[in-house]
């Protein structure tokens, strides 16, 4: 069992089993009748009604559509590492997360200083996300792109919700 | 490359995308179309795997989890989408992609420290058949990412 830890804007919840199996069915299907779930679990129908309002309130869990990038009219995907100068890589990393192509955005430690996911329509778009916006963001000395040719994989479970609309 | 959504598929995903479990009947009273209009075109995007209805759970509310870059370097080029195709079968790897520039690969996970990461690293990564080396980068401060954006496969 995972340990769940207090977070400001939500109370302090542990996920136990059920939390976690009903999780598991809501993966395959967001839509997915409780009373389905309840059968599936050998659990009444109103615990998991009550499970997933709990998740749900504390912030824990959300049930959404998600979009395929392609479909949504991005033909192309690039991992960026960015370095930064003269400027806290929070405060760097905070201005691109405000960027609606910037998918997704870590300060992390190493050569870079931060490591953004960016999507593009085409070669226009891109460049201009990279020089206008991503290239004039305070604090930016440098960016490192490196374009995707195939994107085999990309849905973490486990996502910050903050910065999502 | 999939067809891309029409301006009612994206008034539809764009409810659904706050709230997967919104009725059929409600999107359709608030964008003025038939229940059924609604019904079929998520279907049908769900079908061709444009759209997924799923959940999400929140980083945030765990202590020990931390984002790791990990690049790739295959020993031959003409290995490349065999070690991607292995990659994308572990259930850990929440990105896969193969890259131009930096390396050949990035694959993008969660670990619980450096210790983990290490550890994931050799036991399931580098084991595989055509891994020449790997660079890791450990996130510090996971800011964004957003959910609504994916890559949908079968």
């Amino acid at each position: 069992m995972k340990k769940v830890g207090e977070h400001a804007g939500g109370g302090v919840i542990d996920l136990d089993d059920t939390d976690q199996a009903i999780i598991a069915l809501l993966r395959q299907d967001g839509r997915m009748a409780y009373r389905a779930i309840a059968r599936a679990l050998d659990i009444a129908e109103n615990t998991v009604r009550g499970r997933v309002r709990r998740m749900e309130e504390s912030n824990t869990l959300r049930l959404v559509a998600v979009t395929d990038i392609e479909a949504a009219g991005y033909g192309m995907l690039l991992a960026i590492g960015v370095q930064v100068e003269g400027r806290a890589p929070e405060k760097v990393a905070e201005d691109m997360a405000a960027i609606q192509e910037v998918f997704s955005v870590n300060v992390v430690v190493g050569t870079q200083d931060i490591e953004i996911l960016v999507v593009a329509r085409d070669q226009a778009d891109l460049t201009e996300l990279i020089t206008d916006k991503l290239g004039r963001v305070d604090g930016v000395r440098r960016l490192t792109p490196a374009m995707a040719l195939d994107v085999l994989k990309n849905q973490p479970d486990w996502v910050p919700f903050h910065h999502a609309t | 490359m999939r067809r891309e959504l029409d301006q009612c598929d994206l008034a539809i995903v764009e409810r659904l995308s706050r709230d997967a479990r919104v009725s059929n009947r409600e999107i359709a009273e608030q964008l003025g179309v038939t229940e059924g209009t609604v019904r079929s075109r998520v279907k049908r995007m769900e079908h061709e795997k444009q759209i997924r209805l799923t959940a999400v759970t929140n980083i945030d509310r765990f202590h020990d989890a931390a984002l790791a870059y990990i690049w790739i370097e295959v020993e031959r080029s003409d290995q490349t989408r065999d070690v991607a195709g292995r990659l994308a079968g572990i259930n850990e790897l929440g990105f896969v992609g193969v890259m131009l520039g930096r390396a050949d690969i990035l694959v993008i996970t969660m670990v619980r420290n450096a210790e983990h990461l290490a550890r994931f690293v050799h036991k399931r990564i580098s084991v595989i058949d055509g891994v020449r080396g790997t660079q890791s980068t450990l996130g510090v401060n996971f800011i964004k990412h957003d959910y609504r954006m994916a890559r949908i496969v079968g």
